[in-house]
């Protein structure tokens, strides 16, 4: 028997059910965006943070995460910093916000907006 | 900091008009307030990483120094140590795709704080 060489592969993003429906409900208002796209920049005291954009057209070096009937893309300088991520989404007459739990970070800052690695 | 709480006392105690509300905050109010009793209240208090920082919340008791800022029939409650911080600027519903929030905006009395704009310092 020849051996197979397995190599663990955790998945770039997962969405919860919360998350999923509210894309869904973004992208039906919006007939030319295909997808969402999760990135990073430098902003906030604590180094990083999320940023969301409607894509029209794929990125070459975009990761992409299909789940659920909807589509998510990863920006190619957020992929490693997003590894394992899972994207959730809160509803509350204060706010309306995706969250993302993200198991590389080390710290956040108090608002949570910013976050290091 | 004691100094700067001096200063702010010198500012005249008049109306609580001197807070606006932006029509989105406006807009969003009347969308979620399905009781009428219930006020948007926001209250300045020490923390965050620039000094001060802005809370929000919902609550049904408005207490005797409360200052109440009412416009279309929307009402938001700041407390009288709290308005001090925050005359002269706007509350507001910033609506983003990752994120929309309540933010006071435009705040005169204070220095441009954390970028997420939640926390801030006094000038």
């Amino acid at each position: 028997s020849t051996k197979r060489p397995l190599i663990p592969r955790k998945a770039a993003l997962s969405l919860t059910p919360a998350a999923v429906t509210r894309i869904k409900s973004l992208l039906k208002d919006e007939p030319d965006v295909i997808a969402l796209r999760v990135g990073v920049r430098t902003r906030g005291c604590n180094g990083l943070t999320y940023t969301l954009d409607y894509v029209k057209e794929k990125g070459k070096f975009d990761e992409v995460v299909e789940q659920d009937g909807v589509t998510v893309l990863i920006d190619k300088k957020a992929q490693l910093s997003l590894l394992g991520t899972e994207m959730d989404f809160h509803e509350t007459k204060l706010a309306t916000e995706f969250i993302f739990n993200n198991p590389n970070i080390k710290g956040t800052c108090g608002c949570g907006e910013s976050f290091n690695l | 900091m004691i100094r700067s709480k001096a200063r702010l006392t010198d500012v005249s105690n008049d109306s609580s008009d001197s807070v606006l509300l932006s029509e989105s905050c406006i807009k969003r109010l009347k969308k979620i307030s399905k009781n009428p009793d219930d006020y948007l209240r926001l209250t300045v208090d020490g923390g965050g990483c620039s000094g001060f920082q802005y809370n929000f919340r919902f609550e049904n008791q408005i207490k005797p120094d409360d200052h109440i800022i009412e416009k279309e029939g929307v009402k938001v409650v700041v407390d009288e140590t709290s308005i001090a911080f925050i005359r002269g600027s706007t509350i507001d519903y910033h609506e983003e795709l990752i994120r929309s929030t309540f933010r006071v905006v435009s705040n005169p009395n204070a220095e441009q704080g954390c970028s997420c704009g939640a926390s801030f310092a006094l000038k």
